[in-house]
């Protein structure tokens, strides 16, 4: 291997080769693996343990720092990803920089993989130390970032969702900024009719909520107010706000919430749509709130209206709540009315759950029609009926006195959405609805630090749902809030300003918007709080001028050609 | 926020649910005794292969 | 991972609260903590002690499909890793008792290889239960649900009939980790019998039973949210393990609801999932030893009946079988289905001030709604806790 005389006195390694119980050991030669990194350039220490993240091991690779006077620690065991930031607060403990720590994983990549092999096994992990041993001669020491974090947070959007965020900041501690676009707060909730499963009012939800919001001492409140400009990142963000009779202002936080809500699909086109006789799901909410039914005897509802299609302009989803609104007004015009007959035409009946299965049990008993239709051959709209054919009964088609037709179409995306995404460069899908973390595991987060979701913007949800993911959403951001300060690895990406030439490809192409590019200089430059340290920008840049910290070429190329040593034997003329 | 004095949390199950319950509230500075029967943590989600719609694994 | 090395949680595993007293603000827990016969800070979770055990039991974790021993670790990734003797199981603590109940000494096997074999000579037969107890502000339960176990549907040969399983055993069939290794082997080839036969056939036809004790008025009217979906996973995992496989999918209506599941269903429909508008009348065992379901597919509306390898049950998710003695012991009530009440507009607070509820404790909650469950549970507890805090401080 190559010695860099300049460097050599200063580097001091230590190995520590790890049994992990059986886990390594049971599968290779742990102490021949110690006995050869002892002869590689550079060691001066090598030992092996049982477990080297039990307490003794801890301990141990603290004294070897301070009696060995180390300069660089390489453990070969696990995986980083369970014990690496133990074993580097051990290093920082012993007056060593973590960042001058190399792990090499011996177990997940060798002893685990290879378990019916115990020479080649061993040979292999030699082969890894080597290669960490080689790198750890290039660690350069870091810090990690540190930045303090106001308790201060914007919520866009009034409606459940947001309201509900706001509340629960405000009574953490947290001082909020809440932006509404319309004139009033509530939403879409407030224009409801009533809200099932229980019936309630809206009004008694999202009243009192909008009373505590509007009062609370921690909470500003901008109404009829449009977004011009969100710049910053996550502890540091910059909006500027167009406030009716007030003009133009700029609020400063450190966390966005978003939650912009929904609206409902206007099925123009679709089976006669007129939004007199045939209207929509929501429309009927309008009219059971205000003026009524008239005297319509017959009501027929038809679900998956512009849903579940793949048809142009219509939405492939299925929006979650379309059916147990349709089951709800229902039971509602049935309760209202007792001799008009109403019946749900669907595909599936989405009454999921234990309160809307049970509401669905209560329309059937209060005699609810449904009958299943294809999607292959929808009902259709006469003048005063609907003719359907379901299979279920029989082949022929069915025609249903209809005085009124009630269409239940899909939330779909609220027009703030795209520019809400296009401001803060975060995320929608093909719905516009908004991108988050991990649809399972972090489904109120965003990828990139900061900015939270919440609410029919996400997908679309019931008002109950709206105000669990808001409370959710404050959740996460009180996570965030509750250190003071946000620390951030060391290891991110930096750009050679004398080299780059400007040409953005790594700005592209970088997944959590940590990239800007500076229109003075021409040059691009990396947010090393946004920086994740994926490498996709280093990978990306045709002239090496962003590199990677802790991955330089100059740190990597010596494991490479560590890792290629083993095949000088095999290769009689070798110039490495 | 939660600086004064340390406010102690008990949390009943192991698992998503309570696992996420617990970190949350812990990140946010709340002690947090989490109590689970079985040996060890992970509920019901430790047992599923995959999960859907992206078909990650479980752990 | 993140639970076990947090330093603001305390990890109580093998515990059980016993008692609860006090108010919000001021609860006083007291929790047993049961006798692992393993002293928590020596064990490595090497797992020498479970090689060297000669004690085979069936194996909970696998839904009964496999084994493990009397001293095991519930599943190989599992927080903590410490390992555990299931005193009902091991024979060396049977003879301890028997021993003190001055049964005749020449008559008891007794064993103890585990703790020879104990490099960190962490076993410990005398371990005794630990009674402790905590002072918290607020309580919240997340104590999940239980898969309704379909003996009591005789209709559906569940136990009489072979190769009819739950769908949590069928997950642990298709895993890895599993008893098979992941082989879609059939069960009754293979269960009961001492060592895994070789050369198994793979099962080619499967038949996922939707609404399996739910949606269902002789027990449970309410659905369960997510077995649709599990069913469409399941059918997919299946298909992707082997392409030729069938698939069947027995449901009323398919409940998929969540972001990206409608196309995640289109996608099965798109590999060749069957999906059949139906709920099955009956299983029975056929000339093959097989499984036979027996339904009406109710857009032909004609009766049918079809040979399967492998029958999967989409049971119910049922509140905890100790919920009614939860309720009595945390002073809460249970709304009509049997699952954790909770407060109109308040989705987390239940009947008593104080203690919260999160994930399917509450409700069928698939995961993505759990985790965000317990998010806003979590912003809902430090409301009322930082609340409470600041009355007292104003007193």
């Amino acid at each position: 291997m190559r010695r860099l005389a300049l460097k050599s006195k200063d580097v001091r390694i230590g190995v520590f080769v790890c049994h992990c119980g059986s886990n390594i050991a049971g599968y290779l030669d742990c102490k021949a693996v110690a006995d050869y990194a002892s002869t590689l350039p550079g060691v001066v220490y090598s030992t092996t343990n049982l477990y080297t993240c039990s307490e003794s091991g801890i301990a141990e690779i603290k004294r070897a720092i301070t009696e060995k006077k180390l300069t660089r620690v390489v453990v070969a065991s696990c995986s980083p990803r369970t014990h690496e930031p133990l074993f580097k607060s051990a290093c920082k403990e012993a007056g060593l920089n973590p960042y001058l720590f190399e792990m090499v994983n011996i177990r997940d990549q060798c002893s685990w993989v290879h378990m019916n092999s115990r020479d080649e096994a061993t040979e292999k992990a030699k082969n890894l130390v080597r290669m960490g041993v080689a790198k750890a001669w290039f660690l350069e020491p870091q810090e990690d970032f540190e930045m303090p974090i106001e308790a201060r947070v914007a919520v866009i959007g009034g409606g459940v969702a947001g309201l509900s965020a706001a509340e629960s900041l405000a009574d953490m501690g947290v001082s909020v900024v809440l932006i509404e676009k319309s004139p009033h707060l509530g939403g879409l909730t407030l224009k409801l009719n009533s809200l099932a499963p229980h019936l309630h009012n809206p009004d008694d939800l999202v009243n009192p909520l909008i009373e505590r919001v509007e009062h609370h001492p921690r909470i500003k409140v901008y109404k009829e107010s449009s977004i011009k400009k969100i710049e910053g990142y996550v502890g540091n963000y910059r909006i500027e706000l167009d406030v009716k009779d007030q003009g133009v202002i700029q609020e400063a936080v450190s966390a966005v919430v978003v939650a912009v809500g929904a609206k409902p699909y206007i099925p123009q086109g679709l089976y006669g749509y007129d939004g007199e006789r045939v209207i929509t799901q929501f429309e009927l909410e309008q009219r059971l709130k205000s003026k009524g039914v008239g005297d319509a005897k017959n009501v027929v509802m038809i679900q998956c209206v512009g849903a579940r299609s793949q048809a142009e302009g219509e939405k492939s989803y299925c929006s979650r709540i379309c059916c147990a609104t349709a089951v709800k007004n229902a039971l509602i015009l049935k309760e209202r009315f007792p001799d008009i007959k109403v019946s749900i035409l669907y595909r599936d009946i989405q009454t999921y759950g234990s309160d809307f299965e049970a509401m669905l049990w209560k329309a059937r008993s209060m005699g609810v029609r449904f009958y299943v239709y294809d999607p292959s051959d929808p009902p259709k709209v006469a003048d005063n009926a609907v003719l359907v054919r379901s299979k279920i009964f029989s082949d022929d088609v069915l025609e249903l006195p209809a005085d009124i037709v009630v269409l239940s179409t899909p939330l779909v995306a609220s027009d703030e959405a795209p520019v809400i995404a296009n401001l803060m460069r975060i995320p929608t899908d093909a719905n516009n609805f908004f991108l988050e973390a991990h649809v399972k595991l972090r489904p109120l987060d965003f990828a990139t630090d900061g900015v939270f979701l919440c609410g029919s913007c996400r997908f679309p949800c019931t008002s109950e749902e709206a105000r669990i993911q808001g409370m959710g959403a404050a959740a996460r951001v009180g996570a965030l809030l509750a250190k003071g300060k946000v620390i951030s690895s060391a290891l991110v990406a930096e750009v050679d300003s004398s080299t780059c030439c400007g040409c953005q490809g790594c700005l592209r192409i970088c997944p959590y918007g940590a990239i800007t590019y500076d229109e003075s200089r021409h040059v691009c430059q990396v947010n090393p709080i946004l920086c994740k340290g994926c490498g996709a920008c280093t990978a990306a840049c045709p002239s090496q001028s962003v590199q990677l910290k802790g991955f330089r070429p100059s740190q990597l190329l010596p494991q490479v050609r560590a890792a290629m040593e083993s095949l000088r034997e095999m290769f009689v003329s070798c110039e490495l | 926020m939660i600086r004064d004095k340390e406010h102690h949390v008990l949390v009943i199950g192991g698992g998503i649910a309570g696992i996420q319950v617990s970190l949350d509230l812990a990140e946010m500075g709340f002690f947090v005794h989490m109590v689970e029967k079985l040996p060890s943590i992970g509920g019901k989600m430790a047992q599923l292969d995959k999960t859907f719609p992206t078909n990650d694994c479980a752990i | 991972m993140d639970v076990g090395r947090h330093p603001k949680i305390e990890l109580l595993a093998y515990s059980e609260v016993e008692r609860v007293d006090g108010t919000v603000g001021a609860f006083d827990v007291t929790i047993r903590k049961k006798a692992r016969y393993v002293d928590e800070s020596k064990c490595t979770g090497c797992g020498a002690c479970a090689e060297k055990c000669p004690t085979r039991v069936p194996d909970p974790y696998n839904e009964g499909l496999g084994e493990r021993k009397a001293i095991y670790r519930y599943f190989a990734q599992g927080i903590p890793s410490t390992y555990t003797i299931d005193p009902d199981a091991c024979r060396h603590l049977a003879g301890l008792r028997a021993e003190k109940e001055g049964a005749d000494k020449s008559k008891i096997k007794k064993c103890g290889v585990c703790a020879k074999i104990c490099q960190a000579k962490a076993i410990d037969y005398s371990q005794q239960d630990q009674i402790i107890h905590r002072q918290v502000e607020a309580i919240v339960l997340a104590v999940g649900y239980e898969v309704l176990k379909p003996e009591g549907i005789t209709e559906y040969g569940y136990g009489r009939v072979p190769n009819v399983l739950t769908a949590i055993e069928f997950e642990r069939l298709l895993s890895a980790s599993g008893p098979t290794a992941g082989h879609l082997y059939r069960p009754a080839d293979f269960v009961g019998k001492k060592k895994m036969p070789e050369h198994l056939p793979h099962a080619k036809r499967l038949a996922f039973i939707q609404c399996v004790g739910s949606r269902d008025g002789r027990r449970s009217i309410h659905c369960s949210g997510f077995c649709c979906m599990h069913s469409i996973k399941e059918a997919i995992i299946a298909k992707e393990h082997d392409s030729e496989l069938e698939a069947w999918i027995f449901g009323m209506d398919i409940r998929a609801v969540g972001k990206g599941f409608e196309e995640y269903r289109l996608k099965a429909e798109q590999i060749g999932v069957k999906f059949v508008r139906s709920r099955v009348a009956e299983i029975t065992k056929g000339p093959n030893g097989l499984p036979i379901v027996w339904y009406e597919d109710t857009r032909a509306r004609r009766v049918y009946s079809r040979e399967f390898d492998i029958v999967v049950l989409a049971s119910a998710c049922l509140p905890p079988k100790d919920a009614p003695l939860l309720a009595e012991k945390f002073g809460i009530e249970l709304d009509s289905f049997g699952f954790i009440k909770t407060r109109p507009f308040a989705p987390f607070d239940t009947t008593r001030e104080g203690i919260f509820v999160c994930g399917c404790a509450r409700g069928p909650a698939d995961i993505p709604e759990s985790v965000a469950q317990a998010s806003s549970a979590a912003a809902r507890v430090a409301q009322v806790v930082l609340q409470e805090a600041r009355k007292v401080a104003m007193q």
